[in-house]
């Protein structure tokens, strides 16, 4: 179980909160893994599989949420990534890799 | 390659205290059939430290069991015998293998790297469609010719990470100036002396070159595991390098930014739980 999470009613999850743990049906399938963002469509499809309360991790603890300084962030990537040049276009795939994990660090993937 | 070097390093690893039995025969058959199921519950419990770690995995939240189980066959009977074989092989690695010789070299920071790859690798491989207690195991073991380069030759693997500080390269460009071989080559001799199934002895053999001729899916998983958890920081050293992602393995993967947040987010939280019950 990790560290920080709660137990809510399915009528109190809202879009974007994140599961902290693997979502079982009654006969044991997995229906969603641990870290799943749930979206509201797939909230409107739990009531069918027998689905009432859900361990969310609380706001704030989910890894990559936590208010993140982008200058900090930045500083980080630029030290980890040190030997990509940004837009070469021979490591191109190294560049991109270096964009998701900065957008996932700063949060950037909840509005989308 | 330097012959003198890889044939002495054949008489170390000979030296090496070797896993139990029974996780050198769950090894060797990690991508085959079943084996005895029965015999080999009865195997495992016979190590109590080993069934202990194994059953604390078992009962962590990735796998949200409704109740404990507190036997291997219990395991086994809620978890499948591929999933039950690689928490076994995870708790054995994890604990048999020896370390601390090199001042250096920081044992604890290795497996933190280890066990982030290989619950990437499992992410991805879900994914992916691929066997995902296959890839786990693969990332789990991907840079274990570090820790036999590290035990049999501790002097001279200090050297190499002091040449890897002085010209800020990565360890597999320092291992090769140093001992003329790297952990790669010291991986795959042995995956070949443990007997390793060939799909994990050719999954570490290309996962630093995933687009050579004849390498393997699986080493393409974890390549970019590997690329995953070096950007995501979580062995925390503060010189910690990426590694060049290889376009050709990117693009075999074939996943979405949004696939990659997820998957991002899924490793950080499994790893942070793994890594707390197998080295504490």
């Amino acid at each position: 179980m990790s560290a920080s999470y709660q137990h809510l009613a399915l009528a109190e999850v809202k879009p974007g909160m994140i599961l902290s743990d693997v979502l079982l049906d009654k006969q044991g399938q997995v229906l969603l893994p641990q870290g799943a963002v749930l979206t509201a469509a797939t909230i409107a499809l739990l009531p069918r599989h027998g689905i009432v309360t859900l361990a969310v991790l609380h706001q704030g603890d989910a890894p990559g949420q936590q208010a993140p300084d982008a200058t900090l962030v930045q500083q980080r990537l630029a030290r980890l990534f040190r030997k990509n040049e940004i837009d070469d276009p021979h490591d191109w795939a190294t560049g991109i890799l270096r964009r998701y994990i900065e957008d996932f660090r700063l949060g950037r993937e909840i509005e989308r | 390659m330097n012959p003198l070097l890889l044939h002495d390093l054949l008489e170390h690893l000979r030296e090496l205290p070797s896993l139990p039995a029974v996780v050198m025969e769950l090894l060797a058959t990690m991508d085959g059939p079943d084996t005895d199921l029965g015999e080999l519950a009865k195997k495992v419990a016979q190590d109590q430290a080993l069934t202990a770690k194994a059953l604390r995995l078992a009962n962590s939240s990735a796998y949200g069991l409704q109740a404990k189980v507190t036997t291997i066959q219990q395991a086994i009977a809620f978890l499948g015998f591929d999933s039950t074989r690689k928490l076994i092989t995870a708790a054995a690695v994890t604990s048999n293998f020896p370390g601390g010789r090199c001042a250096g070299f920081d044992t604890q920071a290795f497996w933190r790297h280890s066990i982030a790859s290989a619950a990437c690798a499992s992410v991805l491989a879900r994914r992916t469609r691929f066997n995902q207690d296959v890839a786990f195991t693969a990332g789990l073991l991907h840079d274990i010719g570090r820790l036999v380069l590290a035990s049999s030759y501790p002097v001279l693997y200090q050297q190499a990470l002091d040449w890897r500080s002085a010209h800020d390269s990565s360890m597999l460009e320092a291992e090769r100036a140093i001992f003329g071989i790297d952990h790669v080559v010291a991986g795959v001799a042995l995956a070949e002396h443990w007997n390793f199934s060939d799909a994990m002895r050719l999954a570490i053999a290309n996962h630093h070159a995933p687009d050579a001729p004849g390498a393997s899916f699986l080493a393409t998983i974890i390549h970019v595991a590997d690329a995953i958890v070096h950007a995501l920081d979580l062995a925390c050293q503060e010189d910690d390098l990426v590694p060049a992602v290889s376009s050709a393995a990117w693009t075999a993967l074939g996943l979405d930014e949004e696939t990659y947040l997820q998957v991002f987010r899924e490793t950080e939280l499994q790893c942070e739980e793994i890594t707390l019950i197998l080295i504490g």
